[in-house]
């Protein structure tokens, strides 16, 4: 029963990269597409959408930072894994959960958000400002589900 | 993710907006002194202004080509936007049936753009090969053959045609499933309709003609609107007065140009929804449309003014702007 235990914590730490980084790549990708048809009637407006293109790539980050930090917590990059029962491992496995899901809706909630910015950019480009702090709103929760995460690997006792 | 279609090409027409004449650019060339100041407000918008003023009227059409073929591009699998073009495309039928009859070219009264290829509608409405045509199109230019050739009725063709217009933008619009188009089919042919049974009144059209020539709209009771033209041009705009279109007969009242005005004003304020939209087909089809009426301002503008029209009477005629 061991080895289920890590395989759990390994299995939460792919849920936190792979989920995040879906919800990032859907996110950053919606927003390409929208800054690439501003851009190609007017190239000059290229680095205020590039912001809003960054925005939802942040939820991939996240997703990568929870992985490292899980991985790190039981010892599989050091070289020397834990010996980590099954309820220590679904432990693990659970806490990866806030930053995988969050993580996957708010990037492409975000996406949708910094896309329709990218719009004011292109019709108002002194309102743009406006179309990043809309945007950046939905991060809120990418942060919360990142402390919820990173708090609960960090207090699981290994 | 299919809620967030388009992205780019919603974002580029956003971009290209920026660029659509004002109203204060209107009033500026309207206040100009002639051509050659008009096309120095245009060029100054980003247009390249040909010299000549003829020129200038022929470049206005490519232009609507142009930026069709831009938004088609964007959108290559949205059959929605076709809708738009459903009028060129049936007048473009009604002159190559026309040009047939009479035996001549009908290049010069077909009209742009168009989604038909005008060699091929020549050659199909020659040869009588109907199948060829659009379905949308086949039983129209089918009937307007036969009512042409055997009752050498030029105006009842024109009828058939034009309600079938109506009738296949209403049901290519109810097929697409966008709200907006359905909206924007069924306002066109209600005001179409009003157009027509005004017209109906004013010659004494009879009950069958009026029949086959008002389409019907959801906005509407078709019947009535028969029964009220039968009765003449006062009854028709007492009937109006009394529906959603009251507006309408007060325009009617003023004058034709003036209603002409108003129903351009209110087929373009169904679009106006699609400035909130960030995705979708909504906003490359409102682009569509306020390019559109913007090149009607432009052409009203310069034969205005190459009549010599005071600025209140083009302010007059000017239609409403999108942006």
């Amino acid at each position: 029963m061991t080895n289920l235990g890590i395989a759990f914590a390994v299995l939460g730490a792919v849920f936190a990269s792979l989920f995040a980084g879906i919800g990032s790549a859907k996110g950053v990708g919606l927003v390409g597409e929208a800054a690439a048809g501003v851009v190609s009637v007017d190239p000059s407006k290229f680095s205020k959408v590039l912001i809003l293109q960054l925005l939802p790539g942040t939820q991939g980050l996240y997703g990568l930072l929870t992985a490292i930090l899980l991985i790190s917590r039981i010892g599989i990059i050091g070289g020397t894994p834990a010996d980590l029962t099954l309820s220590q491992g679904l432990m693990f496995f659970a806490a990866c959960l806030p930053i995988a899901f969050v993580g996957l809706f708010s990037g492409i909630a975000q996406g949708k958000s910094a896309a329709a910015g990218v719009g004011i950019v292109a019709k108002k480009p002194d309102q743009s400002g406006k179309g990043i702090i809309m945007a950046a709103m939905v991060e809120t929760y990418a942060i919360l589900a990142l402390l919820v995460s990173i708090l609960l690997i960090y207090n699981i006792e290994v | 993710m299919s809620s967030v279609k388009y992205a780019s090409a919603v974002a580029a027409v956003r971009a290209m907006e920026s660029s659509l004449l004002s109203q204060s650019d209107m009033e500026a060339m309207a206040n100009a002194a002639g051509f050659r100041d008009v096309a120095g407000i245009l060029a100054s918008s980003g247009r390249r202004v040909p010299e000549e003023y003829d020129e200038l009227l022929g470049s206005l059409e490519k232009e609507l080509c142009e930026i069709w073929e831009m938004i088609s591009g964007y959108a290559p699998d949205c059959k929605e936007l076709e809708i738009l073009l459903y009028r060129n495309n049936f007048h473009n039928l009604k002159a190559a049936l026309k040009a047939l009859i009479m035996n001549e070219n009908p290049e010069s009264i077909f009209v742009l753009p168009t989604t038909l290829e005008l060699d091929r509608l020549t050659e199909i409405v020659s040869s009588k090969s109907y199948e060829e045509l659009p379905e949308y199109m086949r039983g129209a230019a089918e009937d307007a053959y036969s009512i042409l050739t055997k009752s050498l009725d030029g105006q009842l063709a024109e009828i058939v045609i034009d309600t079938a217009c109506l009738e296949a933008m209403k049901s290519s619009a109810k097929k697409s499933g966008s709200r907006l188009m359905m909206k924007y089919a069924d306002l066109t042919a209600a005001l179409s309709d009003i157009k027509t049974a005004y017209r109906c009144s004013i010659m004494n059209k009879t009950d069958s003609f009026m029949q086959l020539a008002i389409c019907g709209s959801s906005g509407l009771d078709r019947e009535s609107l028969i029964r009220a033209a039968l009765g003449g041009a006062d009854n028709l705009l007492s009937y109006l007065d009394g529906t959603h279109f009251a507006e309408a007969a007060e325009k009617l009242r003023e004058s034709t140009a003036a209603f002409e005005k108003w129903c351009d004003d209110e087929l373009l304020s169904v679009f106006d929804e699609a400035k909130m939209q960030s995705f979708g087909a909504a906003p490359l089809a409102a682009y569509f449309v306020a390019k559109e009426t913007e090149i009607k301002n432009l052409r009203i503008l310069l034969v205005c003014k190459n009549c010599g029209a005071a600025k209140e009477t083009i302010m007059e005629r000017m239609r409403r702007l999108y942006v």
